[in-house]
């Protein structure tokens, strides 16, 4: 199992990555987070934070503006991203997109846009966005699996939703949000999944009765 | 600011209230108290009540404040109306638009704005009772709530101030304290280095006092960001305990 610690900014860590800086020989770190051991190697996890754009992100955005050439996305960061295009899209019209560049600036430009049609967006915290995919995309295939609605999730912590029980998705990515830094939660979210599903079909039955 | 003899400020090398020279207030810090905020943060010190919130790092505008190099720290220290005694005329005045800038020099020296071009990170502090210190106390709060909204800085912020009143140097003035006092000095250190990021004196120290007010300071210093990382890691428990709850 692994260990769990709380980590502050200015706190001495052995990791090297986005979330720490360098005095001289030593790391600190920059972030108030979560620092993991798991076999000796350590990763420091941020508690919370808003989405800065990264090259080869998947995101769910919605468009701001239409431009001539393209349109101006909002999405979900402090930066908004420009979307060439030919098709003409209206203000309000949610896109799942990748991010192709990102420059010193953080001006940002997509493509490979595909346009998502009716449904709804429901926004976590995006530092919590990769417990809902999951490692290999595991949480992702058991929320397709068990709720049987359609699910896009963005980097930018916009998931869109689209089916028949999503009332019950929705809970689900909820509480995978809040409960994000527990161990086994691929086990916790197939539990709370089955019993709702099984508590459905109990209502559903009465009701044919 | 001279010497007021008719009050007395000691008794039996006692303070007013009852406090030693080189001894702080009562201070309760706690993280995460706004829900729709990026980072809050309360603050009871003394009879000090302190509110900070923080947004951002989020668009900056109007756009003209844009900087392409790094983030905008937008800074506000305001005291509410109700805050003191005699009511207090709300909006900026030259008083808290001169703490609002200082502060905002000390958290561009933490915060790593350069991960952020373009953008504003934005701190709200509202002084909400206000009893002598509260540029201190508007400082330390705000370092948590930064902290909370996981911006990253090198290391929270710890405000303090030492003076001297009634011919003795003591820490954390009160509010008699500090208006019969002779000299009263706010700063704002980074712990873990020992910068000094904010530094004002109001009144006259000789540089013998200077010496033992900042002997003060660094000895306090320690104390206050043990309650400033331990409500961050309050926030962190308790929401973890909630979730064990729930299960059971």
């Amino acid at each position: 199992m692994s260990e769990k610690k709380v980590i502050l900014p200015g706190d001495k860590v052995n990791t090297r990555g986005s979330y720490t800086y360098k005095v001289g020989e030593q790391n600190y770190s920059s972030i108030y987070g979560i620092l993991t051991k798991n076999e000796g190697r350590e990763k420091l996890i941020p508690l919370s934070g808003k989405y800065i754009p990264s090259e080869g992100d998947l995101i769910v955005g919605v468009i701001k503006e239409a431009k001539f050439g393209g349109a101006v996305v909002d999405i979900n960061s402090p930066y908004s991203a420009f979307l060439p295009t030919r098709r003409e899209y209206r203000e309000g019209d949610v896109v799942f997109a990748k991010i192709f560049e990102v420059d010193e600036v953080k001006s940002t430009k997509l493509g490979d846009e595909r346009q998502l049609y009716q449904g709804e967006i429901i926004e976590i915290s995006p530092v919590r966005v990769p417990r809902v995919i999951g490692k290999k995309n595991s949480m992702l295939e058991l929320l397709k699996q068990k709720t049987g609605c359609n699910l896009f999730i963005g980097r930018n912590g916009r998931i869109w939703i689209k089916g028949d029980n999503v009332i019950l998705l929705k809970k689900a990515i909820l509480k995978i949000e809040k409960e994000a830094h527990t161990t086994g939660l691929t086990n916790k979210i197939t539990k709370f999944l089955d019993e709702e599903l099984t508590k459905e079909i109990k209502i559903k039955n009465k009701e044919l009765k | 600011m001279s010497g007021n003899k008719e009050l007395e400020l000691f008794k039996n090398g006692k303070r007013l209230d009852g406090r030693k020279f080189d001894e702080l207030r009562d201070l309760k810090i706690t993280a995460g108290v706004l829900k729709r905020a990026d980072g809050s943060c309360l603050l009871e010190w003394g009879k000090n009540k302190v509110l900070a919130a923080v947004y951002g790092p989020r668009e900056c505008l109007p756009r003209h404040e844009q900087n392409p190099l790094k983030a905008r720290i937008k800074y506000r220290y305001n005291m509410a109306p109700f805050s003191v005694e005699d009511r207090k005329r709300p909006g900026p005045d030259r008083r808290s638009i001169e703490i609002s800038k200082i502060s905002q020099e000390a958290f561009e020296k933490v915060i790593f704005t350069n991960f952020f071009p373009k953008a504003s990170i934005d701190i709200f502090v509202e002084i909400l009772q206000a009893d002598a210190g509260t540029r201190c106390a508007a400082l330390t709060a705000a370092s948590v709530a930064v902290a909370d909204a996981g911006v990253p800085m090198k290391d929270l912020i710890v405000g303090i101030a030492a003076g001297k009143a009634g011919d003795e140097v003591i820490l954390d003035l009160g509010k008699e304290e500090d208006n019969f006092g002779q000299a009263d000095m706010p700063m704002g250190i980074v712990p873990t280095t020992g910068e000094v990021v904010l530094m004002q004196m109001d009144g006259d120290f000789s540089k013998q006092e200077f010496d033992k007010a900042n002997e003060l300071i660094k000895k306090a210093v320690p104390v206050i960001y043990e309650k400033q990382r331990q409500a961050l890691r309050e926030k962190y428990e308790k929401q973890q305990k909630a979730i064990e709850e729930d299960l059971e």
